[in-house]
């Protein structure tokens, strides 16, 4: 469905990723690790069409994506929640949702609105309260749910579980393995936290100074100590 | 000198462009975050597109007005596609932007000095009329069609903004630009239309200001000024929060004459305006900024 091909890119004159592959096949949860300055956001970003690629290929369902702008990228059923689990704080919880379907028809809009907050139930509750007012879990949700209205084949998330307490970190990942099982969306994920989201992943990449480090399952790298180790060094 | 309703008329008619101006310029800072001071011109545009349609071409006044308007959302837009999107595009920092929108100031008053002289021009349709007695206040119609016109505006853009998909893409390129491209908002687009719109509106405030006086090549600086200290009275954010800085600044200016020199009119603005920034940056009803880049 994904495919990376040697990707380069950065930003401005600094390169970040130094030939990075990697894939992501129908219905899928992947995840990707490693260090931080490893260029995990740089890579998510270049695929959503945030930064474009100075050399390799991006290619979803076959279609080159190189340059392509995240509004298209959008239409072609890829969407992103940037790390910072980032909301509009000055538009309400619904509006936030509404621009996550900026470019659907108003019925359509509507629909998948509905569909999204009978997922999560507690945007139900203060649809007209601003988002910058609610408590980090729920601004989560909220930004996980302005990424479900367009209804993406690929949903990316860069750290969900940032700056949130323990407590509401898993579940963050119970609803992210929910929105995998319910909707077959696969899914591309960034996350620090690598025994939970190792936990909800088929594959894993772990990167290193731009490039894929070690590819597998998540069990090969679970039970590998020494190449745990190593990731982080 | 009494305390006369005619104070309060003039101080309401001053408010109704500067309120125009004001709300269109904190609109594009919304959206841009830079000081658009070439908005002046678009201002100054307005009146004089229109007193050449009408003078030059002898067009009717009628078709004349929204002939003016459409020019400076023309001007306002190429100023927008041609300079500040480039700009961006490459990364450039709010005081490029500034500094590049100051120079398109300089060339455009300019160059309506070169083609109409720096001499005031008229527009002003009737005789110079006595106007209507309100509570031993005068007002002219062409004065109440300026508040009116002004005030249906402001709840134009109150609701521009807050019901429809383009008000919310503003609001939501205000808050976070880079969250907004990546949920699929067409920046460029959006940034298009708040152009054309805000220049519009200015256009209009232009219009009006030119039916009431004469106009001259540099009227849109003192305009866009009081736009803009009316606008950070207000809190950049609240069109009712700009209109009631307008309101604030008209009244103070034309009721602090009565004991001050009226050479002291713009004095007093920039002194309420040192005092907000001093003690209160956000304004009355805005919310305090994040970043402020000038």
């Amino acid at each position: 469905m994904l495919q990376v091909e040697q990707l380069e890119t950065g930003y401005g004159k600094k390169q970040v990723l130094f030939g990075l592959s990697l894939e992501v096949r129908q219905g899928e949860t992947v995840a990707i690790i490693g260090p931080n300055g490893a260029g995990k956001s740089t890579a998510l970003k270049a695929i959503c069409g945030l930064i474009r690629p100075w050399k390799g290929e991006i290619r979803f369902e076959g279609e080159l994506l190189n340059g392509s702008s995240p509004a298209k990228n959008i239409r072609r059923g890829i969407t992103f929640a940037p790390q910072g689990n980032r909301v509009f704080p000055d538009l309400t919880v619904m509006e936030n949702l509404e621009i996550g379907g900026y470019h659907l028809p108003k019925k359509e809009l509507r629909s998948r609105i509905e569909y999204v907050v009978a997922m999560f139930p507690l945007l139900r509750e203060r649809p007209k309260q601003a988002a910058g007012k609610l408590s980090g879990g729920e601004q989560q949700m909220v930004a996980l749910g302005r990424a479900l209205i367009p209804k993406p084949k690929l949903l990316m998330l860069d750290e969900p579980s940032l700056g949130l307490s323990p407590g509401i970190v898993k579940d963050v990942f119970e609803r992210i393995r929910t929105i995998s099982r319910e909707t077959g969306t696969s899914i591309l994920i960034v996350e620090q936290k690598v025994n939970e989201v190792l936990a909800i992943s088929n594959r894993v990449y772990s990167l290193k100074l731009g490039r894929v480090f070690f590819t597998g399952t998540p069990d090969t790298l679970i039970h590998d100590k020494t190449r745990m180790k190593e990731l982080f060094l | 000198m009494a305390l006369s309703p005619q104070y309060f008329i003039n101080s309401l008619l001053a408010a109704s462009t500067w309120a125009l101006i004001g709300v269109s310029f904190a609109l594009i800072f919304r959206v841009g975050k830079f000081f658009h001071f070439a908005h002046g011109m678009v201002f100054t545009i307005g009146a004089y597109s229109t007193f050449m349609f009408v003078d030059r071409l002898d067009m009717p006044l009628l078709a004349a007005i929204p002939a003016g308007v459409v020019s400076s959302m023309i001007f306002g837009v190429i100023i927008e596609s041609a300079v500040y999107r480039p700009l961006r595009q490459r990364g450039s920092r709010p005081l490029v932007l500034l500094l590049a929108s100051l120079g398109i100031y300089i060339v455009l008053q300019n160059a309506i000095s070169c083609l109409f002289g720096d001499d005031t021009k008229s527009i002003r349709f009737a005789r110079v009329a006595e106007g209507i007695d309100i509570l031993g206040a005068r007002i002219t119609p062409v004065q109440i069609f300026t508040v009116g016109a002004s005030v249906i505006l402001m709840l134009l853009v109150a609701v521009l903004l807050r019901k429809t998909t383009f008000g919310r893409a503003i609001r939501a390129i205000a808050n976070d630009q880079e969250l907004a491209t990546i949920s699929g908002v067409a920046t460029n687009g959006v940034f298009f239309w708040t152009f054309a719109f805000g220049s519009a509106l200015a256009g209009i405030a232009g219009i009006l200001v030119a039916l009431d006086v004469d106009i001259t090549p540099g009227m849109g600086m003192n305009a866009l000024l009081m736009g803009i200290v009316a606008a950070i009275i207000g809190g950049m954010g609240r069109i009712l929060g700009v209109a009631f800085g307008a309101l604030l600044l008209g009244m103070a200016q034309h009721i602090g004459v009565i004991w001050l020199p009226t050479q002291w009119q713009n004095a007093i603005a920039f002194i309420i305006l040192v005092v907000f920034l001093l003690f209160r940056p956000e304004g009355f009803f805005g919310r305090r900024p994040g970043k402020v880049a000038v």
